[in-house]
């Protein structure tokens, strides 16, 4: 059994997010984060005061974790910090920060704004036109973002992958996002309608990829003790990880059958008690379609190439959604794919929320035990597992 | 064999590429109509992108050394939109991106387009060679179908 004294030690005790769009109105990503942090801690019922630590993920065009206590008007942060994104390092490390003492209760927030090279609409603001990319790459590479549309192509390569298998990503979020109020895109999606979006990076289409939106999420988060007198039972991290293979530059990672999902699953199996079976609802992340279906292989709902013939197999054609088992929804908040590129926020907040029990029509009946898979192949693999004492 | 273009020449003659220290030797050699990738002088052993240890053995004793640019097609994309590229009409074509895993070293790899063949033709399995285009007036390395030149 791995080392994990943090276990259940941190608990997260307050929410608060704007929702996501396409176009916030005119409102910069500091004014999402501040309505979100706002939120968040009066959802825990906390003063300024109380918050000692504040942990930003260092999204492009989003504020700093200073221009935030500056902002909020905290008047003492012990710790602070901007992790890369996406969403578990910063998570880590505020649970890290609290456990080790560094601090005692820590604003986690994530500001999200559409970017000139992401959104047609966003290149047209004046303000956000600024924001560059630098260099202008040449076409061929398959860095960041690409590479995830180099790997399809292995990956339906390797196993021989119909669409329908990405496109039933697509689906089950899009469905379940019409149940979110906080969701950018709740229009109905079809298989044909999957199967006729636009190519952008073939084999990839639009609707692989997330939905750049304007939003914020924000989280409190605290020792597990303290929680436990602000409410009766809290929603505690269990374990928390993050994964990295050696070689990891994108077009260079040895297979699909050894990247940071690999070291994620083994290090979240080892330090976890609860595990696939215990799980009441399952978040794969799905900043691309392909990485859901990584998700899926590398946690062992099914076999490496099979996830595609798993969703189809664990379809509930009622509802248009994936339930595994008949019983565990999977990203019920729509994902990056439908509720918006949240990078990870959406999925852990949604955690939370149907751990508390506050999911309203989402709502899996008793959850008790979520399971994030959260970034991609290469330098962002992560993982929680989330339960309510 | 010509005069060393300085640092500052490199960089103008590649606008579109991030050259640093630890990676300027390979685009030296493009200048020149060579692929040249870090090897290991204590190991033996290729790496790419260039790094300034040998990952393997952590030598720092490293040599920009050719390859020959053989090798089969490992993943392959097809860019509908992207950024622009003279020559490159997506309206026209999906442009080929593809991650070519050279025939030096299992796992060493290069990633640029195809030429010269219909796109259709770009396919995973598929062996290439190496080819240089002009961009920006500076030589570019692509790969093109092997045996079609």
């Amino acid at each position: 059994m791995a080392r994990n004294p943090i276990a259940d030690e941190v608990a997260i005790v307050g929410l608060g997010s704007t929702g996501f769009s396409r176009d916030s109105g005119g409102r910069s990503a500091k004014a999402l984060a501040c309505e979100a942090s706002i939120r968040a801690i009066r959802d825990a019922g906390l003063e300024p005061g109380d918050i000692d630590g504040l942990v930003g993920a260092a999204e492009p065009g989003g504020p700093q974790p200073q221009e935030m206590s500056a902002a909020l008007g905290l008047p003492q942060v012990r710790h602070f910090s901007s992790p890369t994104p996406v969403a578990v390092f910063a998570l880590v490390d505020a649970m890290n920060a609290i456990y080790s003492g560094s601090c005692d209760t820590v604003l986690l927030y994530f500001a999200y704004t559409r970017l000139p090279w992401n959104s047609r609409s966003a290149a047209q603001d004046p303000f956000r036109r600024r924001h560059t990319l630098g260099v202008m790459p040449a076409p061929e590479s398959v860095n960041a973002a690409a590479a995830y549309a180099a790997w399809a192509s292995r990956y339906i390569h390797e196993y021989d992958v119909p669409r329908e298998a990405f496109g039933r990503v697509a689906l089950n979020a899009r469905a379940s996002a019409a149940q979110n109020p906080l969701a950018a895109m709740k229009a109905p999606l079809s298989m044909e309608g999957y199967l006729g979006a636009r190519m952008i990076r073939e084999p990839l289409c639009l609707l692989d990829m997330d939905v750049p939106v304007d939003g914020a999420d924000a989280f409190v988060l605290t020792r597990t003790e303290r929680a436990r007198a602000m409410t009766g039972s809290p929603i505690v991290i269990h374990a928390a990880t993050v994964g990295l293979v050696g070689t990891n530059d994108e077009d260079q990672l040895p297979s699909l059958a050894r990247h940071g999902q690999h070291v994620v699953v083994e290090s979240l199996r080892a330090k976890s008690d609860l595990w696939l079976e215990d799980m009441d609802v399952f978040f794969p992340y799905d900043g691309f379609s392909i990485i859901t279906l990584g998700w899926f292989e590398n946690f062992g709902w099914c076999a490496p190439g099979g996830a595609g013939r798993f969703l189809e197999e664990h379809w509930d054609e009622a509802s248009g959604r994936v339930m595994i088992e008949g019983r565990i929804p999977v990203n019920p908040h729509g994902g990056s794919l439908s509720e918006g590129a949240t990078r990870g926020s959406g999925h852990i907040r949604e955690a939370v929320m149907q751990l508390r029990g506050d999911a309203e029509a989402r709502q899996v009946p008793g959850a008790r035990n979520a399971l994030i898979g959260c970034g991609g192949f290469f330098f962002n693999s992560q993982g929680a597992v989330l339960r309510r004492l | 064999m010509t005069e060393i273009p300085s640092d500052a020449e490199l960089v103008e003659r590649f606008p579109y590429a991030r050259i640093d220290h630890d990676n300027k030797a390979l685009y030296r050699g493009w200048l020149e109509k060579r692929l040249r990738m870090n090897r290991c002088d204590d190991c033996q052993r290729f790496h790419h992108p260039p790094k300034p240890v040998c990952p393997g053995c952590w030598s720092a004793s490293l040599t920009p050394s050719e390859v020959s640019g053989r090798g089969v097609i490992h993943l392959a994309m097809f860019l509908h939109q992207g950024p622009p590229a003279p020559g490159v009409d997506y309206a026209k074509a999906p442009h080929p991106v593809v991650t070519v895993e050279l025939a030096e070293q299992e796992g060493l790899r290069f990633t640029s387009t195809v030429v010269g063949c219909p796109v259709d033709e770009v396919r995973i399995g598929a062996p290439v060679e190496l080819d240089w285009v002009d961009r920006f007036g500076a030589p570019f390395p692509v790969f093109r179908l092997a045996g079609s030149r």
